[in-house]
């Protein structure tokens, strides 16, 4: 403790009487009135710890401070950290916003705010145990239970269930918030799959980053080994058998607002990010759905709501669930975290009993206390709760319910009127909340050149269960309103964060990070051979629509060029390339080719167009985000964001856009050349962009053997990128010879056909080693017969074998495809639908 | 009427309910939870009981659900174009209606609740609530209270509704879905027996008393000169209502009687949804068809004279 008084004492008595600088950062920070105040403990007198951040923070000139901002905010920018907002015009990726001014809890405060979290997880675990059980809590009277039975996330084919260790609740959040005496309450909690603790580690790297040794100095506690026993202690609780444990993240999907979290968590807990559909269940088990076969899945750490986890025995107009997981849970073959129903708990009518639940089943009072809540399902209540409408507010007491919550002081008469009539009809459906002035901590305010001002703030903190019991991550999400006078602090609502430090009160336990984590042989194995199906075939069309739109791209500038005779090639090629962009969807052929290359180049409405494709390619990209470098994204939003995009754009401006997506797609296999690992994930990005290739090819030369007599071929040189080559070989103008040896058979060429053929027939050998039968079968007569190709005798444009094979080439790319998607995508597609016979 | 009211010696008989997909095209694989066991009560024994899957099923398990009534979970995972689920079950019913002019008057099984012993009170309590199929509705409280004046005894009130619904309501098996809320067969006043049972339901909840959804059979009997009676020849459901004293008396609101001898019970939930004789997931089907044949016939026992 000796360490620890001297690190929070400030610098000296005045450091806590605010310098000139400071004196202006916060000239507009406004008095807490009847709120606790984060910043300051009397009028000009700061917290001791932020005395000290403020003398760091105005230790350097005022455009430093500004700089610090604009850095963590590029960064959050960059890292895509995103709260998809359901049903927000602006999409889904509003950028989130993290304030960099982090909200710092003593130590001493914190111990007692980890007590109680401690307490009440063991105790909604205590409760969980008995509703979905022997029920005695109800029988017993503790609980009234038309309580439990009206709500909806009272799970009946939950009860009676074998779950694993007897841990119900793996992980809980609370969401706290400060009265203005300086207590903590809970405003709320978080049972069946709390969001944030993703979000919280990545506002601890942003803004710890942002002021390291600030971060050192004050002994901020580490958060990553909460993470670990996370990972290690749903490893210990789940059933075994059928080779090493395999925990994976169920979500549901990237249109979910919290996906980017999900990722993210997948990503840092080394768990596999799947899918509803990448899950079956065989034998009473739970199995994912690999290329390489099912593995038999032990732990699912959901962040799917209860009701949508089985289409089977829960909703059945729920699409993203597994068909009988609650079987599987109910036979204790799975560990679902949270176990199926826990979102009971979640109700606001169960919070006015906690104090009665808390003495009898852990034979404590309650240490940390829920504000002051009345179920109206209780005559008594709800005439107390009616006494004081005007200090209240109503909300359902099924969190699922749809209904804004109903402030008391809003109503007029006959608002109160509608109320009481509301609650008389189904009172067990409501709960009456305590308003509480949460209270106000600083933010850097951008739109007052960053001067400091005040918001309203709440805290979610984190506990996950672990063999030892409870542990609470020492720190959490702090949640901004979004302006200075909200009374609902949410995420949902437009609001932000900030990164919560809780100091030391003895030395940081820095050893441990979770990049030093056991990883053994088996774990190897098991994240090679463990990728989704469904991953597998994005990674696929990602290969293809990059190339797609690569192609198209340099169609479009061939053809545009074409008309604007900017070429130095005096042959007529206009006829071939117009052709082609017919046959690539790009023209039909009464159209006008002036002003639909343009339309096909910028406007998003033509459907075989330029954006049309990055369009496509964007999605599949959004549906790899988990597994793709930021790089990439950053890549194509750049594209999808050019100002030049549905608008009236001149030939210049769209030859200028055209250019930079041909240099963007070299960015983008450039990413996957260098940057990715070769795996089998890999390998399916590559045949899908040499696919993709090859037919363009194939389809260019037959293009081109059909308008043999009536132009010249500097056209087709253009298009493969290889007018450089050429003439650094034949000083001569091209001729079908040599053109057709570099475009046909010269291996060497990236942009011959023999190159892609060989490339995916190695590729698809490769692969059936592994899975059996892929379709190498489907390339190799046509690579033998390449090979034999006699350049004297063959390569013209009349020769019979050559177009033959282009042909079957051309025919084979679609095949595969096609083989593809039954051997390895089929399921991802099939949509389970559910059934009721009378 | 009179006829079935004398009718008191048990009665057995053989269940035949036959459930069959027709898909539009192969389903790949398929989950299915099946209601289709007969509950053994205090008046019903279940002699028999056989469910034959076609296609095979890979895996199949029995057990019970939350209200104790047996479930069947099967999974098919070869490819097929059809599924036929056929249960067949020999089932012996005794009387068990008690006498209707009796009872405590309605007011007081709202008011009792508190009197029920611990465990009964909490067994009711579900059944007294709202549930997803069966919100509560003030039409339905308006409509009830006719049948529910002051002081009248609780059984007579709920044979009297019964009885409303059967006159109000017409039977027309074209008018709702297996999703039809109560408001529009209100509304509408047509229906079939889902819907009726869960009509009854409302009023009898919006009047603070408890109700449950019954599934199971009632018997095909096609008397010369009688119009078959409705529902026979799909599955049935019905409403049981408690009565403090009594227990569960068990009322068809389709054909406006009390359920006694000519019913069968497969089992009770809160509303269809937690008894639905089979609901299923299956991959890879566009639309499917379904029909449905129950066929209830008495069979001739050694002990029935």
């Amino acid at each position: 403790m000796a360490g620890s008084s001297r690190r929070h004492e400030p610098h000296g008595a005045a450091d806590t009487a605010p310098s000139s600088i400071l004196k202006d950062l916060l000239a507009t920070y406004p008095a807490a009135q009847g709120r606790f105040d984060e910043l300051f403990e009397a009028p000009a007198k700061l917290r001791p710890h932020w005395a000290q951040v403020m003398s760091e923070l105005t230790a350097t000139p005022a455009t430093d401070v500004r700089e610090r901002l604009a850095a963590a905010e590029r960064q959050i920018r960059d890292s895509g950290v995103t709260y998809n907002v359901y049903a927000d015009p602006q999409g889904l990726d509003r950028p989130w916003h993290l304030d960099v001014l982090p909200l710092i809890i003593a130590p001493d405060e914190w111990r007692e705010i980890e007590a109680g979290i401690i307490q009440r997880a063991q105790l909604f675990n205590q409760v969980l145990i008995d509703i979905y059980g022997s029920q005695s809590l109800l029988k017993q009277g503790l609980l009234p239970p038309s309580l439990i039975f009206a709500q909806s996330g009272f799970l009946r084919p939950a009860c009676r269930m074998n779950i694993p260790g007897g841990v119900h609740l793996h992980v809980y959040a609370a969401d706290l918030a400060r009265s203005p005496d300086g207590r903590w309450w809970v405003m709320a909690d978080r049972t069946q799959a709390p969001s944030g603790a993703g979000y919280a580690l990545e506002n601890r790297l942003i803004v710890s980053r942002a002021f390291p040794a600030l971060y050192r100095e004050l002994g901020v506690q580490h958060v990553a080994r909460f993470f670990a026993t996370m990972r290690d202690s749903l490893m210990h609780f789940a059933p075994k058998g059928d080779g090493p444990t395999l925990t994976v993240l169920l979500t549901p999907g990237p249109y979910n607002e919290t996906y980017f979290e999900h990722a993210l968590l997948a990503r840092y807990l080394g768990f596999p990010l799947v899918e509803g559909g990448d899950l079956t269940v065989r034998d009473g088990c739970i199995w994912l759905k690999t290329i390489g076969g099912l593995k038999r899945v032990h732990a699912i750490l959901r962040r799917q709501d209860d009701n949508y986890c089985d289409p089977l025995e829960l909703r059945s107009d729920s699409a993203l669930g597994v068909a009988g997981l609650t079987d599987c849970a109910r036979r204790g073959t799975v560990l679902v975290a949270n176990a199926l129903g826990s979102g009971i708990i979640e109700s606001g009518a169960l919070l006015g009993f906690l104090p009665r639940l808390a003495e009898h089943l852990t034979g404590q009072p309650l240490r940390l206390p829920s504000i002051a809540t009345w179920w109206c399902g209780e005559p008594a209540a709800l005439a107390d709760a009616l006494d004081q409408v005007r200090n209240l507010v109503f909300k359902p007491a099924d969190p699922t319910f749809p209904m804004e919550p109903v402030f008391g002081q809003d109503l007029d008469k006959a608002g109160l009127v509608a109320l009481r009539k509301t609650l008389a009809a189904n009172p067990e459906r409501f709960v009456a909340q305590e308003l509480v002035r949460v209270s106000q901590a600083p933010v850097l305010d951008k739109a007052h050149s960053n001067r400091i001002a005040a918001r309203g703030i709440g805290l979610r903190v984190f506990a996950v269960a672990s063999p030892d019991g409870y542990v609470v991550m020492p720190g959490g999400l702090t949640r901004v309103a979004s302006s200075a006078n909200v009374r609902v602090v949410s995420m949902q609502r437009g609001g932000g964060s900030k990164d919560t430090w809780v100091m030391s009160a003895g030395p940081v336990d820095t050893s441990f990070t979770l990049l030093k984590s056991t990883v053994t042989a088996q774990d190897l194995v098991r994240a090679r051979a463990g990728i989704p199906s469904r991953v597998v075939e994005n990674l696929f069309w990602f290969g293809r629509y990059e190339e797609r739109c690569d192609d198209a791209a340099r169609l479009l500038r061939l053809a545009l060029n074409q008309k604007l005779q900017e070429t130095d090639d005096e042959e007529n090629s206009l006829t071939p390339v117009l052709a082609l962009a017919t046959a690539f969807g790009l023209l039909k052929d009464d159209d006008d080719p002036d002003s639909i290359l343009i339309r096909a180049a910028v406007s998003e409405d033509h459907p075989f167009g330029l954006p049309a494709n990055l369009r496509a390619l964007e999605r599949v990209a959004f549906n790899l985000r988990d597994r793709m470098s930021l790089d990439n994204w950053r890549t194509i939003n750049g594209l999808i964001k050019d100002p030049v995009l549905n608008r009236t754009a001149s030939l210049a401006e769209t030859l200028g856009w055209i250019n930079r997506t041909i240099t963007s797609m070299m960015t983008l296999s450039g990413f996957a050349l260098d940057g990715m690992t070769r795996d089998d994930g890999w390998r399916f990005l590559s045949i899908g962009r040499r696919v993709e290739r090859l037919a363009f090819q194939c389809l260019t030369l037959q293009t081109a053997f059909e308008h043999r007599i009536d132009s010249g071929l500097s056209w087709l040189l253009s298009l493969a990128d290889s007018i450089v080559t050429y003439r650094s070989r034949y000083l001569a103008r091209p001729e079908w010879l040599p053109v057709l040896d570099l475009l046909v058979l010269d291996g060497a060429n990236p942009r011959s056909v023999m190159f892609q053929t060989a490339g995916i027939h190695s590729a698809l050998e490769k692969l059936e080693t592994v899975y059996g039968a892929c379709g190498s079968e489907l390339f190799g007569p046509a690579l033998h017969t390449l090979e034999s190709l006699d350049p004297a005798r063959d390569l013209h444009p009349e020769n019979m074998r050559l177009r033959d094979t282009i042909d079957e080439l051309r025919s084979a790319a679609f095949v595969l495809n096609d083989r593809f998607t039954q051997r390895f995508f089929n399921h991802a597609h099939t949509a389970a639908r559910a059934t009721l016979g009378l | 009427m009179g006829c079935e009211v004398s009718m008191t010696d048990p009665v057995t008989y053989r269940v035949v309910h036959e459930t069959r997909y027709t898909y539009s095209d192969t389903v790949a694989s398929s989950r299915q939870l099946a209601h289709l066991r007969p509950r053994t009560t205090q008046w019903q024994t279940v002699h028999a009981h056989h469910v034959n899957i076609d296609p095979a099923a890979s895996e199949q398990s029995e057990g019970s659900d939350y209200f104790g009534n047996g479930v069947l979970r099967f999974a098919i995972d070869t490819p097929h174009d059809e599924l036929t689920v056929h249960a067949e079950s020999i089932v012996e019913v005794h009387s068990h209606v008690p006498e209707i002019g009796a009872g405590p008057a309605w007011e007081r099984a709202v008011a009792a609740t508190g009197e029920w012993g611990p465990d009964d009170r909490f067994d009711i309590a579900q059944f007294q609530l709202a549930s997803p199929m069966v919100p509560s509705l003030p039409e339905a409280a308006e409509y009830a209270r006719v049948s529910f004046p002051a002081g009248r005894a609780l059984p007579a009130a709920m044979l009297d509704l019964t009885r409303r619904i059967h006159v109000d309501f017409v039977y027309d098996p074209k008018a709702t879905t297996v999703t039809t809320e109560v408001r529009e067969v209100l509304a509408h006043r047509r229906g079939v027996c889902q819907d009726f049972a869960h009509l009854m339901i409302a009023c009898l909840r919006s009047l603070g008393l408890a109700a449950r959804y019954v599934s199971g059979y009632i018997l095909n009997r096609v008397p010369s000169g009688k119009s078959r009676l409705a529902g026979a020849d799909a599955s049935h459901a019905w409403v049981e209502g408690h009565c403090p004293g009594s227990g569960w008396i068990a009322f068809d609101p389709t054909n406006g009687k009390v359920a006694d001898l000519e019913f069968v019970t497969l089992g009770w939930g809160r509303e269809f949804s937690d008894v639905t004789p089979l609901r299923g997931v299956v991959l890879g089907s566009a639309t499917q068809k379904l029909a449905v044949a129950v066929s209830m016939q008495p069979v001739a026992t050694k002990n029935s004279s």
